[in-house]
């Protein structure tokens, strides 16, 4: 799935929201096209300031970004977000129009599309988050839940190549975030580049593939996802809960059972215990 | 938004801190009606130079140039409109009136600065107005740097989805405007909502008669500025009337 074009890359970012107080520090990315990715970090370790760099809603104190090779100091975020969509974490802070349809459509008419093309993502859309049935509704009578996927459709409507999700899964019960694990299967093979802000380990276990930790606005880990989920001594640091998988082994290894000390998955951690049982 | 950052309490260990809210609440309407009686260049200067020693005095010279620099668009507006309204004295009126704004401006950011929110509702209190109203100010005013952050949010969001704040004409950019407000006020609404919830769910209303944490206490130090406060005010006040004031306080700085 990955191949080598990078579509983000930044150098040596730094950010300051006030003077010398940096909350970004030193950032080295380098995001291939089709990548699933995870920025993990607790609150307030920079997460959604570094992506908010990505399509330029916030510039870089010092240091660069590129955005499919280009750099976003000369951009507008109107530029930028035709490729890059953000949904936000809140949908109570996006939504404004009379009905889910107009909602839909805000985007791309302030990108200019054509009228048929505006129609038939506006379906494409509608049907793509089971919100068919509510297009003449409107956005504030909706459920949370629904609110949520409505905010996922206003972006997904313009087919952006890169797709951030803040917070995707904040606030939704398991069956919304099936849904979003869904999307985001059929986004990877569109050959869309993910990125997910989150603190919800348990989600992207199974979905993502590279996992970055930010602390104080420091990369501490940049790479495969076992790498940093099973590593109890640099999730600490993250101040995150490893998964509940691994937590598991740690405490039967602790107490004498001879397992592996990265087991990420429940299949590898039953394949174990199956083996030395029996053995 | 950096204008607002004038207008927060920050926690300081100065004498200014520590003198009684109404104390300072007195300060600040003496600087109102001083400042509201004088037309002139001078005087208005001498006024918002003693604003400047008080604001040192409470160590907030940061913050208080922040909102200066913030309130230069509208001092340059206030200029501008006496500039053009007034048929003599342009020069001297329109700057006694930038001058006025400033003091006005500087006494209640002093006033916001050094004044703990519980000790506004208390002050407030004090003075006999009902608590939901207290509540209702204190809370307003906690607020404002929540909304502001609200705001930006949405902005951001709008933004995100192409939408550009800045471009078209005046018309255009008014209703880019609308689009920032229904969510805002939307978000808001709930907001309230929420929080009168809370509020009831701890308690609040539950008797008429409430006890209080903090108590205000008017020390000596608090008395003294009273008094001399309003002596001062009343003496300009009367010699104002009688007109026994100094002329080198009507002096135009036009004919300088």
């Amino acid at each position: 799935m990955e191949s080598n074009e990078v579509v983000i890359e930044t150098r040596n970012l730094y950010y300051a929201y006030e003077d010398e107080k940096y909350v970004l520090k030193n950032i080295n990315l380098r995001i291939n096209k089709g990548e699933i990715i995870a920025i993990l970090g607790e609150n307030g370790a920079g997460k959604t300031t570094l992506v908010k760099h990505f399509n330029g809603l916030l510039k870089p104190t010092k240091g660069e970004v590129f955005v499919l090779g280009k750099n976003v100091k000369d951009m507008s975020v109107a530029e930028l977000s035709k490729h890059v969509g953000i949904v936000f974490q809140n949908p109570d802070h996006q939504l404004f129009s009379e009905t889910v349809e107009k909602e839909i459509e805000f985007a791309m008419v302030n990108f200019g599309f054509e009228k048929h093309y505006i129609e038939e993502r506006i379906e494409w859309a509608l049907k793509l988050m089971g919100l068919e049935k509510y297009r003449n509704r409107s956005p504030y009578t909706l459920s949370i839940g629904e609110r949520k996927r409505l905010t996922l459709a206003t972006v997904l409507s313009y087919d952006p190549d890169i797709l951030i999700l803040d917070e995707p899964t904040a606030g939704q019960d398991f069956l919304q975030k099936e849904k979003i694990a869904e999307l985001m299967n059929l986004l990877k093979h569109r050959k869309k580049t993910i990125i997910i802000v989150t603190h919800d380990i348990e989600f992207i276990v199974n979905r993502v593939e590279r996992v970055i930790l930010l602390v104080g606005g420091k990369i501490i880990y940049d790479g495969d996802k076992r790498g940093a989920l099973t590593n109890y001594k640099l999730m600490k640091e993250a101040r995150l809960l490893p998964p509940q998988v691994s937590q598991i082994s740690w405490i039967l290894y602790n107490l004498g059972v001879k397992l592996p000390k990265d087991i990420l998955y429940t299949e590898e951690l039953l394949r174990e215990l199956l083996r030395i049982y029996k053995s | 938004m950096s204008f607002l950052e004038g207008f927060k309490f920050r926690r300081k260990d100065t004498r200014i801190h520590k003198l009684d809210p109404r104390t300072k609440f007195i300060i600040v309407v003496v600087y109102t009606v001083l400042s509201l009686i004088f037309f002139n260049v001078i005087p208005l200067f001498i006024l918002f130079l003693s604003t400047i020693f008080l604001i040192y005095m409470a160590e907030s010279m940061n913050e208080w140039k922040k909102t200066i620099r913030g309130m230069f668009f509208f001092l340059t507006i206030i200029f501008i409109l006496n500039f053009i309204s007034i048929s003599q004295n342009k020069i001297d009126y329109s700057l006694a009136m930038v001058l006025r704004f400033l003091t006005l401006t500087s006494i209640f950011s002093f006033f916001f600065l050094t004044t703990t929110p519980d000790e506004l509702a208390l002050a407030i209190e004090a003075s006999g107005i009902s608590r939901d109203y207290s509540l209702m100010f204190t809370m307003s005013l906690r607020f404002v740097p929540t909304l502001a952050k609200d705001l930006q949010t949405i902005m951001d969001a709008l933004r995100s989805r192409g939408l550009e704040l800045e471009k078209g004409g005046f018309i255009q950019r008014i209703r880019n405007y609308t689009y920032v407000l229904v969510p805002l006020i939307v978000y808001e609404i709930r907001r309230s909502l929420m929080i009168a919830e809370a509020l009831e769910a701890r308690g609040y209303g539950a008797t008429d008669k409430i006890s209080t944490y903090f108590e205000l206490r008017m020390k000596r130090i608090d008395y003294i500025i009273t008094v001399i406060a309003i002596i001062i005010t009343i003496l300009v006040i009367l010699l104002k009337i009688y007109g026994m004031l100094p002329s080198w306080l009507f002096i135009k700085i036009s004919n300088i």
